[in-house]
């Protein structure tokens, strides 16, 4: 159990160095930290623009009091929630605008990841397992190619075959009139909206798991112990998923929550591509139009995101992997 | 009914990026039921090719490609892999050579004996439990380990596991590739005992690989030595041990004596075995061979029935034909070729000359620090001795009793936690103590090492002469003319003559032997005073073994440098050292010139040692 108490020791470690040093760079150089953060976003000659400066200033709280009380109550204003105003959205605030794009982006990118995942690995093991079988040379080259082909640029591709041409499918937004909430008309065109942007995601993300996955579970082939399980006499499936494939999905499976942590990057230009209402388009629009505390609180988040991701992946390596226990526990 | 009858079987391996090679060639031999058979070869002569090929698990590049397998009258040369899966382990079990990874490492220990044994036989559940319960008693290990990861075993226990795991099925033969290799000479004692013991209880056959003739002499009833690819000799132990009949066995047997005789002989067969990968025109051996004739050159003899048993040898079947021995002479029972002798006099000759470094009253404590907790470990207690120059110091102790841990505080790499280790060089008195950067750099002039594994410590793709310049250039600033002239003095010094076409050859091209030589002038490039040899020979094969120590030997008596040799191997010990020192838990538990602690060892764990070493004569 140390190991379990280790591992979240570091994190709420990491976390609070983060958070803290988002609270310190803008004060460290004298003066107005909002003027200076805004300076520093927007280039050194460009005008001051009142609002942004007023937006900032928001969201990092007015210089006031002691370095120590700022301190306190710019973790509190967190704590609570409170990360300003957002300059494009205005007057709402940040939390309103990242609450009502983050749902669509979970829901799209988690449910891409996990199928990616699925089936990249388990192709991945396949392929290894029947190697240089028709099917091996099928993924594998597939692969290779497709991996060479950019999300958006597929993304574009859909667009204008099934959008524009053929007309099957929306193509842009997230929904059109039903009600958001949980109601079956918003579902359905939730769905229908959704459907580009997921399949262009999963057309190239089980790429890098199948081509992982296939050369890690080669190398364990070649491991003593699969030569043992067979020389055991057990059923292929039995040596295949319980000796090979469980040992070759280890490095995936940290690779996995990693890649869910990092995955606001990947979504940004198929969002854009499809105008679809997610954290990816917002993070476009606050990058457009300086609007420095959405882009602020948007980073935050992704950091504190690829954070959650390591936790998760140690934890569950902790589990997958008894030597990983050990060896530091 | 022979349980295994092998015939004319060759297998071939065809890697992409270079040529076929015949690893086993028309080999034949049977096994029958109870049978302990050991087969013996020195490394790449095919044993584990040919047992993974017994149990069918050759993988690509290899291939069965000729001859055939019958496994108690089924043939399964070319059964399919679903209709051998009811024979494996069931009837077919195997330890491997390097079985310390062939445990999953992710799975439990008991769940990995449950898969063989749900998929094999009706017992499920509890009765499982228990049926492995039992064969941790047969092997020796606590139960409550059923339940540990591999990681958390030690090598010897995962050793027994993997034994343990053989047995689950009560099969009727198991291949045993090596199953100690790696492990602690005392540990390899117990755990071979106890398959002795298990096998004569339960009565399976064994086909038991090794390279070590004396732990095949010791448990087989039979044996089959092998010699690039083929079986070259195929002998009761007791026949072979009384009378080999090829010369390479002859050479094995030689590399072994007894370390408490007044004068210990051993030879070695110089050289190095064949590339398989090329036409091989006659006698695979011959290039070695001491006793050979043209005819040798020209035929390469069968393996025919002679004396009871079997070889491969034209001299020793002419020899023993009517009349033979007056053409071809008496068959000699020796290898007659290079040999290392040591009498008792060169042993107990007085250890007079000057001190080089001594060691007061080391100790050398590690500090583990875990979270909170810190584990003290002392590996070292108290050492006390003293290195001369022009003799050898033994460091004698099993894995784990402190002799890298002392050998690293010499070298300058740690320094002592209590007491204090003095060289006592040309330009005075220098405390050594955990040397860094430029320091640790000037000491390596002073004090060299040579390691256990000569494969890794020189680059395989420099030719010597490159290897070799380089310490010369670094320390001694040697350019040019000097510099080839001073390279080609060291090889001379090692014994590889002549020493112009060795500059040229590249590591990969050498035997094991042979590259330990170089390691040895890389070490003396610098002039040191001391060397610090780990297990210098222990990698090697025990053929070539006696060539490494006399070589060493040489060295010492001709020159002043200072010898610490470590080992686990007292005849060794025997054959090089002036003085043995025992250490066992950090403590120096026996120390005293080397004949006396061999004749007379007062510690417990020096008596096993001994007793560890094969004494077939
Ligand atoms: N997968 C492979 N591909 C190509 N050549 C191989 C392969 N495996 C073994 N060989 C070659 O076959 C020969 C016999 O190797 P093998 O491992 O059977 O020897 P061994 O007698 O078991 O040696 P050791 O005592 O070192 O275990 C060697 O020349 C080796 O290089
Ligand atoms: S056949 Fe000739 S070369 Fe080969 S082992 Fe016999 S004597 Fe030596
Ligand atoms: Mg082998």
């Amino acid at each position: 159990m140390t190991y379990v108490a280790r591992k979240f020791g570091f994190f709420i470690a990491t976390l609070w160095a983060v958070v803290t040093l988002n609270f310190l760079i803008p004060r460290l150089q004298p003066g107005d930290p909002a003027e200076i953060m805004v300076k520093r976003l927007a280039g050194k000659d460009a005008a001051l623009d009142p609002a942004q400066v007023k937006a900032m200033r928001a969201m990092l709280g007015a210089p006031d009091g002691s370095l120590w009380n700022q301190y306190v109550t710019y973790l509190g204003e967190l704590v609570h929630g409170n990360f300003g105003l957002s300059y494009t959205y205005y007057p709402y605030s940040v939390t309103e605008v990242i609450g009502q794009a983050f749902w669509w982006t979970v829901v799209l990118v988690v449910f891409t990841q996990v199928v990616s995942f699925v089936v990249g690995v388990v192709l991945g093991a396949y392929a290894a397992w029947r190697r240089n079988s028709r099917l091996d040379s099928v993924v594998t080259l597939g692969s290779t190619f497709l991996g060479t082909l950019q999300p958006f640029w597929i993304g574009l591709l859909l667009l204008y075959v099934f959008g524009y041409t053929v007309g099957w499918f929306p193509t842009s937004g997230g929904y059109e009139e039903a009600t958001p909430g949980f109601n079956w008309p918003f579902i359905q065109e939730a769905v229908s909206h959704s459907f580009l942007p997921a399949l262009a995601l999963l057309i190239v993300t089980p790429i890098g798991w199948i081509l992982g996955m296939r050369n890690t579970m080669i190398m364990n082939l070649g491991e003593d112990y699969i030569r043992l399980a067979k020389a055991k006499g057990l059923p292929d499936r039995h040596v295949a998923l319980k000796y090979a494939a469980r040992n070759a999905l280890l490095p995936s499976v940290t690779g996995f929550a990693l890649a869910l942590g990092g995955v606001l990057g990947g979504a940004i230009l198929v969002e854009t591509v499809f105008d679809y209402p997610g954290l990816g388009r917002l993070m476009g629009e606050a990058v457009e139009n300086k609007d420095y505390p959405l882009l602020q609180t948007l980073m935050l988040l992704t950091t504190a995101g690829v954070l959650v991701a390591n936790l998760a992946a140690d934890l569950l390596y902790g589990v997958l992997d008894p030597r990983a226990r050990r060896a530091e526990g | 009914m022979t349980l295994l009858d092998v015939r004319d079987l060759s297998v071939r391996y065809e890697p992409k990026a270079s040529r076929p090679l015949d690893a086993v060639q028309e080999v034949s031999f049977a096994i029958e039921p109870g049978e302990f058979v050991g087969l013996i070869g020195e490394s790449g002569s095919g044993k584990t090719t040919l047992g993974t090929a017994l149990l069918r698990l050759l993988q690509r590049p290899g291939r069965i490609s000729g001859g055939s397998i019958t496994f108690d009258g089924t043939d399964i040369t070319a059964l399919h892999e679903d209709d051998l899966r009811s024979l494996r382990w069931r009837d077919v079990s195997t330890v491997f050579q390097s079985s310390m990874n062939s445990l999953n490492p992710v799975v439990r220990v008991e769940a990995q004996f449950r898969d063989a044994i749900e998929h094999h036989s009706s017992l499920r559940g509890e009765a499982v439990t228990r049926r492995v319960r039992e064969l941790f008693d047969m092997v020796i290990i606590d139960p409550k380990f059923m339940t540990a990861f591999p990681h958390e075993l030690s090598g010897g226990m995962r050793q027994r596991v993997n034994l343990a795991l053989a047995l689950a099925l009560d099969p009727k033969f198991i291949l045993l590739d090596e199953p100690t290799t790696g492990l602690d000479v005392v540990v390899q004692h117990s755990i071979l005992e106890n398959v002795r013991r298990l096998q004569s209880e339960q009565g399976f056959a064994v086909l038991f690989i090794s390279h070590d003739i004396g732990t095949v002499l010791d448990l087989s009833d039979r044996i089959l030595v092998m010699y690039a690819g083929r079986i070259v000799e195929d002998q009761s132990a007791g026949a072979l041990l009384r009378e080999p009949l090829h010369p390479y066995t002859k050479g094995l047997l030689g590399s072994y004596g007894d370390p408490r005789a007044e004068t210990v002989k051993i030879t070695y067969v110089p050289g190095r075995p064949p590339d398989l990968s090329l036409d091989i025109v006659g006698c695979s051996f011959a290039p070695r061979c001491p006793e050979r004739i043209d005819l040798c050159l020209e035929k390469t003899p069968p393996l025919e029935p002679l004396n009871g048993g079997r070889a491969a040898c034209h001299v020793a079947a002419l020899q023993r034909r009517d009349g033979g021995a007056e053409r071809f002479g008496e068959p000699k029972r020796g290898f007659v070729g290079p040999q290392f002798v040591k009498t008792g006099d060169e042993s107990r000759s007085a250890l007079t000359n000057e001190v080089v470094l001594s060691v007061e009253h080391v100790s050398k404590v590690f500090e583990r620090r875990r979270g909170f907790t810190v584990t003290r470990t002392e590996a070292v207690s108290d050492v006390s001795f003293e290195l001369r120059r022009g003799e050898v110091t033994a460091l004698v102790g099993q894995s784990g009793s402190g002799k890298s841990t002392l050998a690293k505080m010499i070298t300058g790499v740690e320094s002592p936690s209590q007491g204090r280790i003095v060289f006592h060089g040309p330009q005075g008195d220098k405390l050594v103590s955990g040397f860094k950067g430029r320091a640790l750099r000037d000491y390596r002039s002073d004090v060299q090492m040579v390691f256990q594994d000569p494969y890794s410590s020189i680059n395989p793709a420099k030719r010597l002469g490159y290897v070799l310049s380089r310490p010369l250039a670094n320390y001694q600033g040697l350019r040019g003319e000097q510099l080839r002239e001073r390279v080609l003095e060291l090889l001379e010094r090692v014994a590889l003559t002549p020493a112009d076409r060795f500059v040229n050859r590249y590591g990969y091209e050498l035997s094991g032997g042979q590259r330990q030589r170089v390691i040895i002038a890389k070490a003396l490039a610098v002039q040191p005073d001391i060397i610090v040899a780990d297990e210098p020979i222990s990698s090697l094969d025990v053929s070539i073994r006696a060539e490494v120590l006399e070589l060493l030997s040489d060295l010492v008596k001709e020159s002043d440098v200072g010898i610490l040799y470590i080992t686990h191997d007292l005849l060794s010990a025997r054959m090089l050292s002036d003085e043995v020192i025992v250490l066992n838990g950090g403590k120096v538990v026996e120390h005293g010139p080397t004949l006396d602690v061999i004749r007379d060892p007062q510690d417990d764990y020096t008596r096993t040692l001994l007793e560890a070493i094969p004494n077939p004569f």
